[in-house]
């Protein structure tokens, strides 16, 4: 009799062990759809505008530059560039390392320091900065609207807005919600394939979520919990745009801190961190799990930012478990032909 | 008489305001909705292993707790009548609505 409670009881215990493993693992699953604001639903004829919008290098002053320049699909969504050069506008280079554009559908922060919420009040930002695309909205309105092209595609997405501000945000929001990543082995993984990724991810996968402490900050499906931190890359008073989001807001947990970037895809999107200071993701983990590049002397240094004392192994696994996040290109036909 | 009532009317408020645990666990506020009465208190605890920082830019009941260690806890007192929301200054995500009456 005792055996068989004994036995009921281990079967019991089994069996919650393994729905809390699975429950454990809903959490990297990718969602099916990406959130859509209500103004602003999802259509092919908005997400085709946005799209030859965002690839159309007439909405820059010099006519070279476009949003792809620096967010290109062929190089993980960003420039692979250390900063956001605006090639062909005056060649002035931006301060920050160019945002990936993958997943920011998911994100409720925009840009490095998160000045804005959505994907609209984002999208004309670098169109109008002098150090992107120097394109002030009106010269651009005017200059689209005299693009017959253009004028009928606005129409069907977004009939009887016109071209304005609002419609040109809108329509590019609606590509960059596009955006999103494909299934990595670390899906398949995830979805209970265990032989889609190695044991060496494994193991980095463990570290990850444990000694290694990356989980504290890059949570969840997209990898990152959209949470700010200054990751000890300076040390000193900052200055200029390295004081990150305490430019939005001089409040004293803001002093340097940047977002936390996703990781889906990372392996595609080097250089790292917001100055683009680091071109491998072995330099990059060693940082973020050393206490930072620097230890000491760095004013509001993210509480997570110690050193997790990890092995040169266990920064190769850990690697090998972000490599696992990569998924193949999306399924995307980068326009040639524009609006006439 | 009208100083006397004055105490008393102060000493019954302090007597009967209450005390509201928040827990900020998994990077959620538990509970996320809470209507308090001014003069009560909020308690943040920090139940994560990573710090957080509890603020509200409400004008009439603004604060911000700062940067606030795991296992700690953290307390404000609700000044004014009113609905304002509170997010963490590092994780903002989070969000809190909180009902003062």
């Amino acid at each position: 009799m005792i055996r068989t409670l004994v036995l009921s009881a281990l079967v019991a215990t089994l069996a919650i062990t393994s729905v809390s493993a699975t429950e454990d693992m809903s959490k990297w699953l990718r969602p099916s759809e990406v959130p859509q604001p209500k103004n602003n639903k999802l259509t092919p004829e908005r997400i085709e505008l946005g799209k030859l919008l965002y690839f159309d290098t007439r909405l820059s002053s010099s006519g070279e530059v476009s949003c792809a320049t620096c967010h290109h699909p062929k190089r993980g969504w960003t420039d692979e560039k250390p900063t956001a050069k605006a090639v062909g506008v005056e060649g002035r280079v931006g301060p920050r390392n160019s945002p990936v554009v993958l997943n920011t559908a998911y994100q409720n922060r925009q840009f490095w320091d998160g000045r804005v919420r959505t994907l609209e009040q984002q999208a004309l930002g670098p169109i109008e900065a002098d150090v992107e695309m120097n394109m002030p909205l009106d010269v651009l309105l005017p200059k689209l609207r005299n693009i017959k092209g253009y004028v009928d595609l606005f129409e069907k997405a977004y009939p009887g807005e016109g071209i304005t501000e609002k419609t040109l945000a809108k329509a590019i929001a609606s590509f960059e919600r596009t955006v999103v990543s494909t299934e990595s082995p670390f899906d398949k993984y995830a979805k209970g394939d265990k032989h889609a990724i190695s044991d060496k991810a494994k193991e980095g996968f463990d570290l990850f979520t444990g000694k290694a402490g990356c989980v504290n900050c890059h949570d969840g499906f997209n990898f990152t919990d959209g949470s700010f931190h200054n990751i000890g890359l300076y040390d000193g008073e900052l200055q200029g745009k390295e004081l990150g989001r305490y430019l939005v807001k001089m409040r004293a947990a803001w002093y340097g801190v940047m977002k936390t970037p996703t990781l889906r895809d990372v392996a595609k999107s080097f250089p790292y961190f917001h100055d683009g200071s680091v071109k491998t993701l072995e330099e990059a983990t060693a940082i973020c799990a050393g206490g930072g590049r620097f230890e000491h002397n760095v004013k509001n240094k993210s509480l997570s930012i110690v050193d997790r004392h990890l092995t040169k192994e266990e920064i190769d696994k850990v690697v090998a478990f972000m490599h696992t996040l990569t998924g193949p290109d999306m399924d995307l036909t980068i326009p040639t032909k524009f609006p006439q | 008489m009208k100083k006397i009532l004055l105490v008393a009317v102060l000493a019954a408020s302090t007597l009967f305001s209450a005390d509201h645990v928040i827990d900020q666990k998994g990077k959620t506020f538990i509970p996320h909705e809470i209507t308090v009465a001014v003069g009560d208190t909020l308690i943040f605890k920090n139940s994560d292993p990573f710090a957080h920082n509890a603020y509200t830019d409400d004008e009439a009941n603004e604060f911000d707790i700062g940067m606030q260690s795991p296992g700690t806890n953290a307390s404000v007192t609700v000044k004014s009548a009113g609905t304002f929301s509170v997010e963490c200054a590092i994780h903002p995500n989070m969000l809190l609505e909180v009902t003062a009456k």
